[in-house]
């Protein structure tokens, strides 16, 4: 056991009136100030072993930061315990404590004993993150004549000299470059493989995919899950229920184009159209690569002898991406009569990240649609991995 | 509190300590290269007016006056200096209280030692007045670093609580600006402490600062030992003040992070 929260609670008072002087509290004195109480963290309960690292997830304002801040100390709990076994170095930002008027030496030198390093080590390795930093040349220039790029590197070639147990990291990875990235994911590899139990809390899915053992999730400062990483990244995903519809519904609304939205002679109305997840709920939110299935719900007052359903795909720019229907499918439906549905099984989604617009349509083979309407629908795709662009190309990488 | 836990705790964060002190200190001197002889320049000057006005006009006869107040400027501008830097301990370094945890009196404490730093360089001028001067200490200059660190104490008790403090109420560093104005005037340093009727001159020592800035002239200048009830007095003072201070600071602590 490296990391034991248990029954945390955090409420925050906010007084309508601040009062930040003695003379204001004086004066006050007379009138009774109101405060509003907030409860950020409810009952927060979990155990991390020592060497396994653990993601915390969840919307914005549901606490992750205030937990994270809880364990480090520098927050204290209304109730609740938390004990840490073994050094523990929080990295909420990078550069704490960097002075613009010292030199980029004497930076590492107060930064680095912040962060837990005695003067022997600095002394040590002092030489080493100068290097790493690529900072020869300006070891005796002043901060704030380096460039921002440069204070970065700075601090993060002073952070990582640290050999803490316990790491706790606070998005420290969503600032930089693709290259930074990189170097902090390769930093917190090392970490992992020594053996540092680390505490992870960020909004990249696909970095707590790759890194974390196991998940927190909080929502609305509850805690709503903690388990294996990928159970809990599909439940963040596809249990974000009434959010991701309220998404869909604003496509609905927000589309107000010039061109027709819907036509057709309504032989057959197609009613409504569900997205899927892989346990058959519904949702507006997927997992690249996840398994979804399309529902098209139909109305057919009179028989219709075979007609024919078909979607297309679009991106949020209207870039037509793909297209197809049961005819080119070689699918027969001999009649339809009545309500009824019909699904579009998709085994793995194949485009990366962002938001996809949808046109379902049933017609016949030949002459004027039953019912078109045309990109009214939409879903949300979120990322799994690093890789860009709209969609995955199968491929592999032969060396 | 001051358990012997914590104790042992700052002591583990020794480096950090002196590293921030250190730096700090350098900071200020670093932005001009006279800035040393600058930082000076301020305690002799007042010595130059206070000494001109107070031997011409105000006719006060001490021996050496010149030493007697040089000294008691020192130590009052040491008193000066660490609780008005340590009011901005806390408040003035958000991101070492809210982005990293570390006890947060060594916030106060290095600044503290910072302000012995400066107040060290000061007693090295005044070294060379004693020797321009051409007086020796005695045997009783052996009091002086227990009397001195007496002091140190005092200041950190009155620092803790004042940093802690200001967090809330940021008017508490003006307020203390006119008490530190008033207690300049109140100890006998421009003047001996005999200028008082004999009748009041207990209510005037009661100042633990009075008890320090005449113990250490005693010591220093007039080869006099302190007499040990005031030397008792002292000790005790300096570390009621120290335990408040440190009491007032562990009840605002922790929301510090919340209220800066």
């Amino acid at each position: 056991m490296a990391v034991l929260v248990e029954h945390i609670w955090k409420t925050f008072q906010i007084p309508h009136e601040k009062r930040n002087t003695f003379f204001e509290n004086l004066m006050g004195m007379v009138r009774p100030n109101h405060y509003e109480t907030f409860s950020v963290l409810k009952d927060i309960n979990f155990q991390v072993d020592a060497g396994e690292c653990v993601g915390i997830i969840g919307d914005n304002g549901s606490g992750k930061s205030t937990l994270l801040k809880i364990i480090a100390n520098i927050l204290r709990a209304t109730k609740g315990t938390v004990r840490v076994k073994g050094k523990m170095t929080p990295f909420l930002e990078l550069g704490v404590g960097f002075n613009p008027d010292m030199t980029a030496r004497e930076n590492i030198g107060v930064y680095g004993t912040i962060m837990g390093l005695s003067r022997r080590e600095i002394d040590e390795r002092i030489d080493d993150v100068i290097e790493f930093a690529g900072l020869y040349k300006f070891e005796d220039t002043k901060l704030k004549n380096l460039s921002s790029g440069m204070q970065v590197r700075l601090a993060f070639s002073t952070a990582i000299q640290t050999d803490p147990d316990v790491l706790l990291v606070d998005e420290v990875l969503a600032v930089g470059d693709m290259e930074f990235q990189q170097k902090c994911f390769d930093v917190f590899n090392r970490y992992r493989k020594e053996g540092v139990t680390i505490l992870f809390v960020s909004h990249d899915q696909g970095a707590v995919r790759r890194f974390c053992d196991r998940t927190l999730l909080l929502g609305g400062g509850e805690q709503r899950a903690f388990g294996e990483t990928e159970e809990i990244l599909d439940k963040y995903v596809y249990g974000a229920k009434e959010a991701s519809l309220e998404g869909k519904e604003a496509v609905e609304k927000e589309t107000t184009s010039v061109e027709p939205k819907r036509w057709g002679d309504k032989k057959v109305s197609i009613t409504d159209v569900k997205f899927l997840d892989k346990f058959g709920g519904e949702s507006g939110i997927f997992s690249s690569f996840d398994p979804m299935t399309i529902r098209i719900f139909y109305n057919a007052p009179s028989i219709i002898r075979d007609p024919v359903f078909g979607i297309a795909l679009y991106t949020e720019q209207i870039q037509h991406l793909y297209g197809t229907n049961t005819e080119l499918k070689n699918i027969t439906i001999d009649q339809i009569e009545g309500e009824g549905y019909i699904d579009l099984e998709i085994e793995s989604i194949p485009m990366l990240s962002g938001r996809f617009l949808l046109t379902v349509a049933v017609h016949p083979h030949e002459g004027k649609a039953y019912d078109w309407i045309d990109k009214q629908y939409s879903f949300n795709i979120l990322p799994v991995g690093r890789d860009v662009g709209i969609f995955e190309v199968p491929c592999r990488w032969v060396a | 509190m001051l358990t012997a836990n914590h104790i042992h705790e700052l002591y583990r964060y020794r480096d950090l300590i002196l590293r921030l002190a250190w730096s700090d200190f350098k900071l200020r001197y670093k932005n001009s290269a006279l800035g040393f002889l600058w930082s000076l320049l301020d305690p002799l000057l007042m010595l130059l007016v206070l000494y001109v006005v107070f031997t011409n006009l105000m006719r006060i006869h001490v021996e050496h006056y010149q030493l007697f107040l040089l000294l008691g400027i020192i130590l009052w501008n040491f008193l000066d200096r660490g609780t008005s830097l340590s009011i901005w301990g806390i408040i003035g370094k958000p991101s070492l209280v809210q982005k990293v945890y570390f006890p947060r009196d060594i916030l106060v404490i290095s600044t503290c030692i910072m302000a012995l730093m400066m107040t060290a360089l000061e007693f090295v001028v005044f070294i060379i007045f004693m020797a321009v001067f051409r007086v020796l200490p005695g045997m009783t200059l052996a009091y002086f670093p227990f009397i001195f660190a007496c002091q140190f104490l005092i200041i950190l008790g009155l620092s803790l609580a004042l940093a802690a403090l200001n967090v809330y109420f940021r008017d508490v560093q003006f307020i203390w600006k006119v008490i530190v104005q008033i207690g300049f005037f109140a100890t006998p340093i421009i003047y001996p402490i005999t200028i008082f009727p004999e009748n009041v001159r207990w209510m005037v020592m009661l100042n633990p600062m009075a008890q320090i800035v005449t113990m250490m002239r005693d010591c220093i200048l007039y080869r006099t030992g302190p007499e040990p009830l005031s030397l008792v007095y002292l000790v005790v003072s300096s570390i009621l003040v120290l335990m408040i201070g440190y009491i007032i600071f562990d009840r605002l602590e922790p929301k510090f992070a919340e209220a800066i």
